[in-house]
Order: structure tokens, then C-alpha cells, then sequence
């Protein structure tokens, strides 16, 4: 068979692109374990919350843009706070399978929240994303893909920056490394705790309404978080910069085998991606070595 | 101690007691508080979850046509009953319901919810003998007498559904090139080979076929695919609604002239309406009419006077359901035979050209387990409605 590398340009651009997400997403995750170790399993389910809030804003209350993306992220930036206060603090020095069941029993009571507010029917958000066609070459590429990496690339910029250099960042990555150590410098760890939270589900939000915008918000839109524990994993748990290119990586893989070998193999490539990479690399690509294992 | 010996006439009474007790308890109460010459139809209603949004219609339609049923005296003068219970949409939870139903209440005829339970349902259905059953499914395998001599569709089943799209195709564009896009799920897949079989015979080329993963949100990899294939026609299957829009969002942007198409369970007004201005055009098989229809029809409108809002298809499957269920029934007890599975299924096979009172536009025949007649209809985004594409298809 004759290689067609234009189509295959075209759908890895897309497929790269649309790892941009993951990689927002997957951010939201390490955020939360690099300060606290706790697994958030409901990553999705948050992803989904921060959508239904945006719709709320937009659609149902029929808010300008410019204020209701705001509001949806701060809305669940107040979620993650309560989830956090609530639900993981007083799990402080449980074993770590303490809180990943909680999270577990999290996107179940999240899904449950939204079928009985918003209820499971199918919904589209408003388009926000400019719809003019962009091509690169002779490949296309969708407007919502390429804005979604867009923003998706601007967020993770400024995640990344906050890190370095804010003092809020660096208590965090301080907790991160030694949360005894940080103590004794009079870092106030349980409220870096409720930090990495609120940073969390605000980035989720982000990626959820990008990712409602593209293909509409539903109640089992959390499915969407299974690619993201598959893209955290292989970057290794707690590794920033791990969640990145894990992120494009396993865009690219899912797209490449929805190309070439069908939509049912997307799948079933990315699990294959991830065992390979733990026979590897036990503790993913950049993750650090002793990370507990459940 | 100091006991009393017991008179006889007090024994003779206890032991009566004993025994009407004991009589109560080998049946449920609920049965013999049952007037005997009760119609009851029994439902698994899926009123919440992901597939509420028709389970609440389905409700609803048939409530009103045993409602209208018995305001004009019930059938031969024996009230309808109708049990419906919450699914959610699982199947184990509809079985459960069918066996709290059917232990509690003497079940004539019954709704199911899904393929899944009419397929898990159908030994104990064999089993029982005395229940006809339709539901929400239109799927392919269920359309077997062999198989399901107790079940049927109420409408086409999905293959059928393509077969009346492909025949519009053909019609309107011969030697078409026609792309099915469909859900890695057993409703996704369920029409596509034989299909695809059946636009060969019609001279239609099948272009592309693309399976789309469950729950995937970015389909822009896909419309790639199909852009490339260019076909003249795309029809979805196995969805509601995502990620039809954005096909055909992204699918327009990249200039492609295709035309769109869809099933049953996507054709609902106000799930093609969400579609959004990109979903003008949009087409798609429909067994009955809609809501709003004018052509002539007295059961529409009855329902327009019940109730004055918009009702869904879902509404309208459940109240033809509902009609099919009775009418099978009255066939039944006009040739005084007992209501048993195989006398009601017979009944409803010796419908010929049946009158639905206009719910569906033709006059219908059920020679096998579907209704293998429908519409196609198309999306008038200005005036938010589907209007007639096409005459009424028969296979």
C-alpha cells in the first residue's frame, strides 16, 4: 500500500493537538498528587463538574462569555476547596488507599450531582471557539482542536511559571519534596493542601469546558478521565513535565491507531502504551522512583 | 398453668383463618386483591439515567392512551391497568422490576427498556407463556419470530431503518457514495454489514466505514478519514446526539458537500434541534409522525388536546406500543381466546393494514416482529422543525 503522508501528517497534527487536552487535564492530576500523593481517580468527574457549572453560566443564565468562563472556573475552584476540606483532610496520614477509594466514591457522588441537577440527557455548550477553518499546508485542521491547544498551551504555560517563581508555587513544590522539612521552615502545609486542590479542580474546569465544547457535556463524560490516568501514569505520577509529553504522546497514539487500524482500537492502543511503558519504566517516564504503589 | 381447652367452634375458626392465610401466602396479596378482569400492562420505564429523556415520553404515551382507553369504557369492559417501575436504564435493575411487576400484578402485556433486557428477559418470558412484550428496542436480532415469538418492535428495526434511508439514496441520487459513521457498541454495529450488503443491491457504493470509540469526545481524526472518502451521504448510528454535530460542524469547515442522515433514536425535534444551525438539512428515518404534523391524523390530534406542549417520538413509540399491546389484546377476547403470548402474538400478526390513527402515516401490517415502514424527514432549522423528506417507505 502506498503511504499517504499527507493524511498521516493530518491526523497526527490533529492527533498532537488534541493531546493538548490530556495534557492540561493530566496537569490538573500531578497538581494534586505532587502536593498531597493523593490518586485522584475522580479527575473526570471534576472535568465534567467544571463544564455543567459553565453551562449553567452560559447557557442557563445566559451570562456573557468573558464572565462565565471565570465563574465556572472560580465555582470550581470553591468545589475543589469543599472536596478537599471535607473529604481529603480529615484522611491526613490514613494509607493512601484510604483516599483513592474516597476519590473513587467522589465520581460516583459527582455524576450522581449532575444527573439529578442538570440530568443525564445530552447537552451542547455555546460555541465560544472561532470557527474559521485554520490549515497548515494542505492539512486541516478543526478551529476547536487548535484553539483548544491553544488555550490549553497558554494554561499550562502559566502553571508552569507559578511554579517557579510565586511563593504559593514554590510552598508547593517545598510540601512536594519534603512535607516534614516544610513544616519546620513554617510552610503552612495544610494549606498548601487546599492550594494544589483549588489549582486542580480549576484547571480541570478548563479542560472540561474545552473539552464539553468540542464534543457537548454529558453525565458519563467522565470517561474522558480514564485517557488522563493512562496519560499521568505513563509520565509518571507526580512529574509536570512528564504529564506534558505524556499527554501529546498518547494523543498521538490514539489518533494514530483510530486512523489506521479503526476507532476501536483507540483504546486498546493507549493501554498498550502504558503497559509497555511500565515494563520500562516502572515508575513512567519522568516520575520519581519510589512512588508508592497501590 | 392454667389453659383453657379450646371450643370447637373456635378451632373450626382458627383453622379457617390458618388456611385463608396460608392460601394468601402461596400467592402475593397483591394478586388476589387484583380485580381478575383487569388488563395490565407491565414496564420497565427507564425514568432516569442516561436514556430519560425518552423513558419520560414513553411514560407518558402510554398513560395517555390507557387513559384514553379507559374513558371510553376499557376493552370489552375490562379496565387497563398500567405498572410501570424505574430502570435507569440497567438491565438488572429491569429485570428485578419485571419480577417484582409480574409477581405482584397477573401481566398481560409488557415494556421493556433496552436490547439488553429483551434479550435477558426472553427465557422467562418463554417461560411464563402469558406475556407479549415491545419495548424501546429496535434492535436487528430482536426481529426473529423464531427466536423472540413473544416480542416485537414497534417500528422498523435498525437494519430497516438503513434499508429506508438507502432506498431514499438511491431514489434521489443514483450510484451515491454513502459512508456509515457508527458506535463501537453493540447498537452501533447493529445494521452495519447487512447494510452495507443491501447498498450494493441498490448500486450504491459504501465509501468509508468508520467506528467511532465509546466516549470520545475529539472525532476530528474521523472527519479526516471521511472527508477523504467523500461521500455523497453520511449516515450515524448508535448515537443520540454526540458526536453527530461536530462530524458535521468540522465535516462542513473542511468543505465537505455530504449530506447528513440519522436514526430513530437522534430524530427527535429537540435532539436534531440542538444540532444548531449546522444541523440544517439534516435527515433521517422516522417510523411515525411528529408531534406537530398537519396532515391529517385524529390520534395526534388527541394528543395536541391532552397536551398542548410538544410531546417527543418516544412519546408517540410508547403510545403506539400501548395501541399495538390493546389492540392485540381486543383481537384476542373478540375470538374468545385466552391472553395467552402466542394467541396475542398471533393477534398482532393478523393486523393488515392497521389504522394507527395517523401516528404513522401509512396503514400497517406486523407480518413478522417489526414495522418495517418509515419516513424520511429533514431538519428545518428556521422554522425548529422536521419536515417531510420524502413519501412514506415501505420494505
Amino acid at each position: 500500500m502506498d503511504m499517504d503522508w499527507g493524511y498521516l501528517f493530518e491526523v497526527s497534527l490533529t492527533s498532537v493537538m488534541g493531546g493538548g487536552l490530556y495534557a492540561l487535564a493530566g496537569l490538573a492530576f500531578v497538581m494534586v498528587y505532587k502536593a498531597t500523593r493523593v490518586v485522584n481517580l475522580a479527575i473526570g468527574e471534576m472535568l465534567m463538574a467544571g463544564s455543567y457549572l459553565f453551562f449553567t453560566f452560559a447557557a442557563m443564565w445566559a451570562l456573557p462569555l468573558w464572565l462565565a468562563i471565570p465563574a465556572a472556573v472560580l465555582a470550581s475552584g470553591v468545589l475543589g476547596a469543599v472536596i478537599e476540606r471535607t473529604m481529603i483532610r480529615p484522611l491526613l496520614g490514613e494509607p493512601p488507599i484510604s483516599a483513592f477509594m474516597v476519590t473513587i466514591g467522589l465520581g460516583s457522588v459527582l455524576v450522581g450531582l449532575v444527573e439529578m441537577i442538570w440530568s443525564a440527557d445530552q447537552r451542547r455548550l455555546p460555541d465560544f471557539l472561532p470557527t474559521q477553518a485554520i490549515t497548515v499546508g494542505d492539512a486541516f485542521l478543526a478551529p476547536k482542536i487548535f484553539w483548544g491547544a491553544v488555550i490549553a498551551s497558554v494554561f499550562i504555560t502559566a502553571v508552569l511559571l507559578v511554579f517557579r517563581y510565586w511563593r504559593g508555587g514554590v510552598a508547593l513544590r517545598a510540601t512536594a519534596s519534603d512535607q516534614a522539612a516544610a513544616y519546620a521552615v513554617g510552610i503552612n502545609v495544610p494549606r498548601v493542601f487546599s492550594l494544589s486542590w483549588v489549582v486542580s479542580a480549576m484547571l480541570a474546569a478548563v479542560s472540561g469546558i474545552i473539552v464539553g465544547s468540542i464534543g457537548g457535556i454529558s453525565s458519563s463524560m467522565g470517561v474522558f478521565g480514564l485517557t488522563v490516568l493512562v496519560v499521568v501514569i505513563v509520565g509518571g505520577l507526580d512529574s509536570v513535565l512528564g504529564a506534558l509529553v505524556a499527554g501529546l504522546l498518547v494523543g498521538l497514539v490514539e489518533g494514530l491507531a483510530g486512523a489506521y487500524l479503526g476507532g476501536e482500537y483507540k483504546l486498546l492502543a493507549t493501554f498498550i502504551v502504558l503497559v509497555f511503558i511500565l515494563m520500562v519504566r516502572p515508575y513512567g517516564l519522568f516520575g520519581t522512583r519510589e512512588i508508592e504503589r497501590l | 398453668m392454667n389453659q383453657q381447652a379450646m371450643s370447637p367452634r373456635r378451632r373450626g375458626l382458627m383453622l379457617g383463618a390458618a388456611a385463608t392465610g396460608l392460601a394468601a401466602l402461596t400467592q402475593p396479596l397483591a394478586v388476589l386483591a387484583q380485580d381478575a378482569s383487569e388488563i395490565v400492562i407491565g414496564g420497565s420505564i427507564p425514568m432516569t439515567g442516561v436514556f430519560a429523556f425518552a423513558g419520560v415520553g414513553i411514560n407518558d404515551g402510554i398513560q395517555d392512551y390507557v387513559k384514553i382507553i379507559n374513558d371510553a369504557g376499557g376493552i370489552k369492559g375490562r379496565k387497563v391497568k398500567y405498572v410501570p417501575e424505574d430502570t435507569a436504564y440497567k438491565v438488572d435493575v429491569s429485570v428485578a422490576a419485571f419480577k417484582k411487576i409480574t409477581s405482584q400484578n397477573k401481566v398481560n402485556v409488557y415494556y421493556g427498556d433496552s436490547t439488553g433486557f429483551a434479550k435477558t428477559i426472553n427465557p422467562e418470558l418463554e417461560r411464563n407463556g402469558n406475556i407479549l412484550m415491545a419495548g424501546a428496542s429496535f434492535a436487528s436480532e430482536l426481529n426473529d419470530p423464531k427466536k423472540y415469538p413473544h416480542q416485537f418492535l414497534v417500528g422498523p428495526d435498525y437494519t430497516e431503518m438503513f434499508g429506508i434511508l438507502l432506498k431514499h439514496i438511491a431514489k434521489e441520487k443514483p450510484g451515491a457514495k454513502v459512508a456509515f459513521v457508527y458506535s463501537d457498541s453493540e447498537f452501533g454495529r447493529d445494521p452495519i454489514e447487512k447494510s452495507e450488503a443491501a447498498a450494493k443491491q441498490l448500486g450504491l457504493t459504501v465509501a468509508i466505514k468508520i467506528m467511532t470509540a465509546a466516549g470520545s469526545v475529539d472525532v476530528s481524526g474521523e472527519v479526516i478519514k471521511l472527508r477523504r472518502a467523500a461521500p455523497d451521504y453520511t449516515i450515524f448510528h448508535g448515537y443520540i446526539l454526540a458526536p453527530i454535530p461536530e462530524f458535521i460542524t468540522q465535516g462542513k469547515q473542511q468543505g465537505m458537500k455530504s449530506k447528513w442522515m440519522g436514526t430513530f433514536w437522534t430524530m427527535d425535534s429537540s435532539t436534531v434541534m440542538k444540532m444548531g444551525a449546522d444541523g440544517d438539512g439534516f435527515m433521517g428515518v422516522m417510523p411515525y409522525r411528529y408531534y406537530y404534523d398537519t396532515e391529517a391524523a385524529p390520534m395526534l390530534e388527541k394528543i395536541r388536546a391532552m397536551r398542548p406542549e410538544y410531546q417527543s417520538t418516544a412519546y408517540t413509540q410508547g403510545m403506539l406500543a400501548a395501541m399495538l399491546f390493546l389492540e392485540s389484546v381486543k383481537r384476542c377476547l373478540d375470538a374468545g381466546k385466552p391472553l395467552t403470548g402466542d394467541a396475542m402474538k398471533a393477534a398482532l400478526n393478523s393486523l393488515k393494514d392497521f389504522d394507527t390513527g395517523g401516528l404513522i402515516g401509512v396503514p400497517i401490517s406486523i407480518p413478522g416482529n417489526s414495522i418495517p415502514v418509515g419516513r424520511v424527514y429533514k431538519a428545518d432549522m428556521k422554522a425548529q422543525k422536521m419536515v417531510p423528506a420524502s413519501d412514506w417507505i415501505k420494505l
